[in-house]
């Protein structure tokens, strides 16, 4: 198989945030506006670390299989992985606050669709 | 050990410390939250503001590593002048903000948290040198944000928030895969080891990752039309909370682009196009908004969107001197106005402007609000001022005409909405539940204004032109204002003093036709304003502002640069204008008086502008030795500011509602001195015309402008029955033969245009104060209801007279030789067509002048009203004088034209448009008797014309009616009075507020839908930038 994973992963995730897209603007239910949300946010975070790997190259955990010295030359990039766990955390944070919001809008008007999220325009 | 508590980095200390410490403290006791809180906040604002004056001191850049490693293994920040200045001006305005916010802070710890949180979030994106770092900040505040935008409980405000989250999300998805994708082409996150290696930047996947950046940050900045989520929420949220999205994370938002901008140097034009097109269709839906809250949230939009334009384009021309003069004071400005603005309309809680004259009797919230909304129309003296003339100037520099064209007519339609909301809070309305906001409330309002006027003043000095005698105007208003409480009297007298010797102080030992101006205006300006001592009420506020209005003029002749000119010339324009306001009626004239007024400041700006480009300097002398196509372009912005100021025939219509509805006095005020700053103006942009050919062929397109203004002002003026108006219009048709006479580029023209300056500086100050005395006694100020006032005022009709005489350009007093000048000098150029329109004009204004002499004066008597007296002295007092300064200008000319010949010599004497013939010459032609018998025979002809027209057309025998003969001239020459430019102007205004009706249905207020423009957005910066 000739296809690395890091391409797989690329794929997937982008094909993710595309349908995490197409739910944010599809849909009417907040709800389901949030899980849009999620599923562009979960992506990103598959994409973000497809973005480090390098093929053939192990995790960057230095242990007995993976001295010191071969760090630089055998480890994938650490760093995506780390900014993935901000990133993640950050979306967990971001998604609670929505998810309070639609509570507290559905307390309000007894509806959870967006259409009747439309008191200020023009 | 004072060091270490100093160090910036404790900025975050105290705001994540301080947040995690509040819930715990809640624990504990009640009130401790609040004061952790304080603490907390006060030591972040502390901690930024020493070591921004450390700074400013000297000291170098602070460069703050973290981890104990250097970047890039670990995060770094930088504080800077620039980061302080930002970090410093947010931190003062949360602690404002907290003030205004405390009511609802105060009883939630988590919302304590979050404020706190917030504001150290911003102080984050602004100091932070990690790209990732910058993303966690940049969620740090949106994440506090939706927070406090949980305050509110209302089924509006969720709403928004939640449109305002689905859009902002979606913005730092984007962020977050441009940073990563950046560093997976770069090999870092440093900001400026990527600034050093954006070389890599390149090919598919950095590009797109740069511009998914740029995009955030844009998106973030709400560019229109992808910003329908950030209105709702300045709507619908806290006015408190508004406030610091607007000024607040806004900065945050800005600076991170600031920082970020050497990456983006190839899409420069974009970035210049978003905020360009934000700046003008925001200011111009704001012209529909009624809610106050949206209202500022449009201008809010439209503020950050000329900063983006200013910082792209400053940085595209090279011109990175200036950014810290205009992005930092378009920020500042921005920042604390905005802000200011959003607080004022918490404290007052009426949402819609509508409701707003609630505050119609309320001096200091009007105070605090009309210098906010001067402010945040880039008006002197606040800072957005100076950076909008510096802006201009870059632009003009590097020949960006048309981003000139779209500040300025952003600026006016911003203005134009802002002040109508101020109309709506000066009209008073009967029955109306008024407002009474506590002190404790208008606090933050008001040491914004307080902290504007000082940046105002330092980005002066970073312009250049801080000096004492420039400010004078406004420290001398700002003392009078403390002293307001007084009694008008006393107030009037200090007011005269204080014009009389700052004034004198002021124009020095000026020269030339500068010093001419000066000393006409100043004393006449003293004599006139000292009719202000015949009313005993208190007046609020007018003596001040009347101060500043006439030292302006002070200032203005004092001038040496355009930029103290214009400083100078926005000055009176506004005291002028809250002058105005303050008349009992005067409401809805006020503002189309403000708004031509600006059209006229932004075309001289546009003129100076050119001028500055053309000569290399600002040096008001240069314009003697300016040429070429530029110089052209510049006399014909400049010239037409002028013209409009001058009430010139098209642009005249604010003239009439506002010299009629001002108070009385200030009528005599406005039409005698004000007006003739507008005529000096176009004395000193002459000498751009006289330079070349086309020059002098504009200059006769200006003389043709000055009779026809003096034709229409005059049919105008005939046609009223109102006092006021009546002198008004005959104002308008004044200045009309004034311009003409500057327009004929001669020394004989001009000689003749200060005479007649001089004349009419007189006669209209001895009218309009007449009129006043007549208001006074009988109440009306219509013609039919006068009566044989003669017998009842036999001195009023005397200065009456001698005025109309001296106006009407009847021998023996000084009309008839400016008349007479006037029509040699048109002869002697050669315009023939124009001067057989003057001696018409001059005819029709006969008319007019003795109808108002008739009508007033030898009226029907009415025996019922036997009371009427004489006016009081204090207004006859100034009528003598002038009358007395008329008789000398009749009968000793010589004592006049000698200064005014020497004055004008040295700016002709360079060149060749008009040589020889010395003042004596002239004098030597002045044989007044044959001129004399043909003037009088003309004039007898023409009136025996009109009667016989009269008798004919009604076969009312001969009996000498006057009163029939003039209702039937009324109706003969109504049709020729349509009100073609009312009807223009109004086209113009109705055809402006569709569009802005128009281009708003984009906002339909579906979440959805604004996610969809977002996303539109996004994309179509991809593609303008492939």
């Amino acid at each position: 198989m000739g296809l690395p994973v890091s391409h797989i992963l690329l794929a997937t995730g982008f094909l993710l945030v595309l349908i995490g897209m197409w739910g944010m603007l599809k849909h009417r239910n907040i709800l389901r506006i949030i899980i849009g949300f999620s599923l562009i946010d979960t992506g990103l975070h598959i994409v973000m670390v497809a973005t480090g790997y390098v093929t053939g190259h192990t995790a960057p955990i230095i242990d007995k299989a993976l001295g010191i010295g071969d760090a630089t030359s055998r480890a994938v990039d650490p760093i995506p992985a780390a900014l993935v766990v901000t990133a993640i955390v950050i979306g967990f944070s971001v998604t609670a606050v929505m998810l309070a919001f639609a509570i507290r809008v559905y307390d309000a008007k007894k509806s959870l669709s967006i259409d009747a999220l439309t008191e200020s325009k023009w | 050990m004072v060091e270490a508590v100093l160090q910036p980095l404790n900025i975050f200390l105290l705001g994540l410390g301080g947040g995690f410490l509040i819930p715990l403290l809640y624990k504990i006791a009640k009130p401790l939250p609040a004061i952790a809180f304080v603490a907390a906040l006060v030591g972040i604002a502390a901690i930024s503001g020493i070591n921004l004056w450390a700074l400013h001191n000297g000291q170098p850049t602070i460069e703050i590593l973290t981890a104990g490693s250097t970047p890039p293994f670990s995060i770094n920040l930088r504080f800077g002048l620039w980061e302080g200045v930002f970090t410093f001006s947010v931190n003062v305005a949360a602690l404002l903000g907290a003030w205004h916010l405390w009511g609802r802070l105060r009883d939630s710890y988590a919302a304590l948290l979050l404020y706190l949180i917030l504001v150290m979030g911003i102080n984050g994106m602004v100091m932070t040198r990690d790209l990732f770092n910058l993303f966690v900040f940049l969620e740090i505040v949106s994440i506090a944000t939706y927070g406090l935008l949980g305050l509110d409980r209302g089924a509006a405000a969720l709403a928004a928030s939640f449109k305002y989250i689905m859009a902002t999300v979606l913005a730092s998805t984007f962020f977050l895969l441009g940073s990563v994708l950046l560093y997976h082409v770069t090999g870092t996150l440093n900001i400026d080891e990527m600034i050093a290696r954006r070389d890599l930047i390149a090919g598919p996947i950095g590009v797109t990752a740069l511009l998914l950046v740029l995009s955030c940050l844009v998106i973030e900045l709400k560019p229109f039309p992808a910003n329908g989520w950030g209105l709702d929420v300045y709507e619908a949220a806290p006015s408190g909370v508004s406030a610091l999205i607007s000024g607040g994370v806004s900065a945050g938002v800005f600076f991170a682009l600031l920082k970020l901008l050497p990456l983006f140097e190839n899409h420069l034009g974009i970035i210049a196009i978003s905020g360009g097109v934000s700046f003008l269709f925001s200011n111009l839906i704001g012209l529909k908004q009624t809610n106050v809250q949206r209202m500022l949230g449009y201008s809010s939009v439209a503020q950050m969107g000329l900063l983006m334009l200013a910082l792209a384009l400053l940085d595209k021309l090279g011109a990175e001197a200036s950014l810290p003069l205009v992005v930092g004071g378009l920020f500042v400005n921005h920042l604390f106005a905005k802000a200011g603005l959003f607080w004022l309309a918490g404290a007052v809680g009426r949402s819609e402007i509508s409701a707003w004259p609630a505050i119609a009797g309320r001096p200091l919230v009007l105070l605090v609000m009309a210098l906010l909304l001067v402010a945040i129309s880039g008006l002197p003296p606040f800072p957005g001022f100076w950076a909008k003339w510096e802006l201009v100037m870059q632009l003009s520099r590097g020949q960006q005409y048309a981003w000139i064209l779209v500040i300025l007519a952003g600026s006016l339609l911003e203005a134009a909405y802002m002040f109508s909301w101020f109309k709506q809070a000066t009209r008073s309305v009967p029955n109306q539940t008024p407002v009474r906001p506590a002190l404790r409330a208008l606090l933050p309002a008001t040491i914004s204004v307080v902290v504007l006027a000082v940046s105002g003043y330092l980005a002066a000095n970073i312009a250049g032109v801080a000096s004492l005698w420039l400010f004078a105007p406004l420290c001398i208003g700002g003392l009078l204002y403390a002293l307001d409480w007084l009694p008008g009297r006393v107030k009037c007298t200090m007011m005269l003093l204080a014009v009389l010797f700052v004034g004198n102080w002021i124009i020095g030992d000026l020269q030339g036709l500068n010093r001419l101006f000066a000393v006409l205006l100043l004393t006449c300006g003293l004599v006139v304003a000292s009719a202000g001592l015949y009313r005993n009420d208190a007046r609020p506020g007018y003596f001040p502002l009347m101060a500043v209005l006439l030292l302006s003029i002070a200032a203005l002749l004092r001038s040496s640069t355009s930029l103290e000119f214009f400083f100078s010339w926005e000055l009176i324009t506004l005291s002028s204008y809250f002058l105005i306001a303050q008349g009992r009626n005067a409401h809805p004239h006020a503002l189309p008086f403000l708004l031509f007024s600006l059209v006229s400041a932004f075309s001289l700006l546009a003129g100076f502008a050119l001028a500055t480009a053309a000569n290399g300097t600002t040096a008001l002398v240069a314009f003697g030795s300016a040429s070429g196509p530029v110089a052209e372009a510049a006399f014909i912005f400049l010239a037409l500011g002028f013209l409009i100021k001058a009430g010139a025939i098209g642009a005249h219509v604010w003239l009439p509602g506002a010299y009629a509805e001002a108070d009385d006095d200030l009528s005599a005020m406005l039409s005698s001195v004000v007006s003739k700053v507008a005529i000096f103006g176009l004395f000193i942009v002459t000498y751009l015309a006289i330079r070349s050919e086309t020059g002098l062929e504009l200059a006769h397109v200006m003389g043709w402008i000055g009779l026809l203004t003096t034709v229409a002002g005059a049919v105008m003026a005939f046609q009223q029955n109102d006092m006021k108006r009546l002198l008004a219009y005959s104002s308008m048709s004044q200045l009309g033969y004034i311009i003409t006479a500057i327009a004929l580029m001669s020394h004989l023209g001009w000689v003749t245009a200060l005479y007649l300056v001089a004349n009419h500086l007189m006669v209209k100050g001895i009218l309009f104060l007449a009129v006043a005395g007549i208001i006074l006694r009988t109440g009306t100020r219509m013609l039919e209801a006068n009566d044989r006032l003669w017998r009842k005022m036999p001195l009023t009709f005397a200065t009456v007279v001698i005025a109309l005489i001296s106006m009407s350009g009847l021998p023996p007093l000084a009309g008839f030789g400016g008349k007479w000048l006037l029509l040699s000098a048109m002869v002697e150029k050669g315009w023939y067509g124009l001067a057989a329109i003057g001696v018409l004009a001059t005819f029709i204004g006969f008319l007019y002048m003795f109808r108002l002499a008739h009508a007033v004066f030898f009226g029907p008597a009415r025996p019922e009203r036997t009371t009427i007296q004489e006016a009081p002295l204090q207004l006859l007092l100034p009528q003598l004088v002038l009358v007395l300064a008329i008789l000398a200008l009749s009968f000793l000319p010589k004592l006049f034209m000698e200064p005014v010949s020497q004055a004008i010599d040295p700016y002709f004497a360079s060149t060749l448009v008009w040589e020889g013939m010395s003042l004596e010459t002239i004098y030597g032609y002045w044989n007044p008797m044959p001129v004399l018998a043909a003037s009088t025979a003309a004039a007898a002809l023409l009136f025996a014309l009109a009667w016989l027209i009269y008798r004919r057309a009604r076969h009312h025998g001969t009996s000498l009616d006057l009163g029939r003969f003039y209702n039937f001239y009324q109706a003969v020459l109504a049709p020729v009075v349509l009100p073609v430019a009312d009807a223009f102007w109004n086209g113009v205004s109705r055809l402006v507020i569709d569009a802005a009706g128009s281009v708003r249905r984009l906002y339909t207020g579906n979440g959805q839908t604004y996610l969809l423009y977002v996303l539109y957005y996004v994309v179509a910066i991809y593609v303008a930038a492939i």
